[in-house]
């Protein structure tokens, strides 16, 4: 077991069979891993059934969870990060409407903007970014994992990683200026 | 301290934002040195924080008290037994039970053996007489 690993005793517990620590995985990993789903395919139904996958396949694996190089929350990640990357393959397989990801044309209100439109608005504007772009500020600022663990599950570069969110970040900028216009 | 200047703080700043929790570790101490002591880096700052501000307004959906439910009925758990094989392990008490009744009383009887196998058996013609002359040199000696 990785030493440092705060999920590491709580998963042993796991692959017991403890159900008290199967309660305590979901209340700290659920919303996590439904958040990471949920930005990454911009669908809440999509998210949780992403989300209930990778749960499965947490109570499948837990029992032989033998830890090497990553955490367990790595593993979480990657695990839910290429389930949603299929899904966006299949979606652009099947040529999903070029409206998919368009940010909403209907402007913003603007003094009374309340916190809920605006998140609207940002995650309107994140489904807008190129798809890399999206990944690399989804799994930086929102699921905060370090520079290195994100560019590793995308496998790219540390470089490759900051230049994604350079121009994701002037990107979603401009996207939010151009509804409040 | 890892050498910083404004290039390496400008492609800091612009991937990272400007919370230094963000910023890589190994980098951290130089880039806060640099934002203390460059006039530069304010700017750099404000711009950054403004688009983290975007950024974490916003808010993703939590999951379903239906996906939370689904999610913990299929941990998995420690084996409890099913009808059969709780009738097969009680039927495997009872048995051990009646053993352990029988290892007993062949115990109680091992035990109160000794007493009993000092009594000598006889027919009633094998009776030996019986003999009184130790007695009769007791009373003598007194």
């Amino acid at each position: 077991m990785i030493p440092d690993d705060p999920d590491g005793e709580l998963v042993r517990r796991v692959g017991e069979g403890d159900v008290h620590a199967a309660e305590a995985l979901v209340a700290r990993k659920l919303p996590r891993m439904t958040a990471l789903a949920h930005r990454l395919l911009g669908d809440r139904t999509e998210a949780e059934d992403v989300a209930q996958e990778v749960f499965l396949r947490v109570w499948k694996s837990a029992a032989a969870w033998k830890p090497g190089a990553a955490k367990f929350d790595t593993w979480m990640h990657r695990v839910a990060f290429n389930l949603c990357t299929d899904r966006l393959r299949k979606r652009r397989e099947v040529a999903l409407p070029e409206t998919w990801d368009a940010p909403d044309p209907a402007p913003l209100a603007d003094a009374e903007i309340t916190a809920e439109q605006q998140s609207d608005a940002v995650g309107r504007a994140l489904a807008s970014l190129a798809p890399r772009q999206r990944e690399a500020i989804v799994l930086t600022y929102y699921q905060e994992l370090p520079n290195r663990e994100a560019a590793a599950l995308m496998g790219i570069g540390v470089d490759a990683l900051e230049s994604l969110l350079a121009r994701g970040r002037r990107a979603l900028k401009a996207r939010l200026e151009e509804t409040d216009e | 301290m890892s050498e910083m200047d404004l290039n390496r703080f400008e492609t800091l700043v612009a991937a990272y934002g400007a919370t230094p929790s963000r910023w890589p570790e190994e980098e951290r101490d130089a880039a806060e040195a640099f934002a203390r002591t460059d006039p530069r880096a304010r700017a750099l700052l404000a711009e950054a924080d403004s688009i983290d501000a975007l950024l974490f307004a916003h808010k993703a959906a939590e999951p379903s008290r239906a996906l939370h439910a689904m999610v913990v009925e299929a941990a998995p758990r420690k084996r409890r037994l099913t009808g059969r094989a709780r009738l097969w392990w009680s039927g495997l008490g009872i048995a051990l039970a009646g053993a352990s009744g029988i290892l007993a009383g062949s115990a109680a009887t091992a035990a109160l053996e000794p007493i009993s196998a000092n009594v000598q058996m006889y027919t009633h013609d094998e009776v030996p007489a019986l003999d009184y002359s130790a007695d009769e040199n007791a009373e003598s000696v007194q």
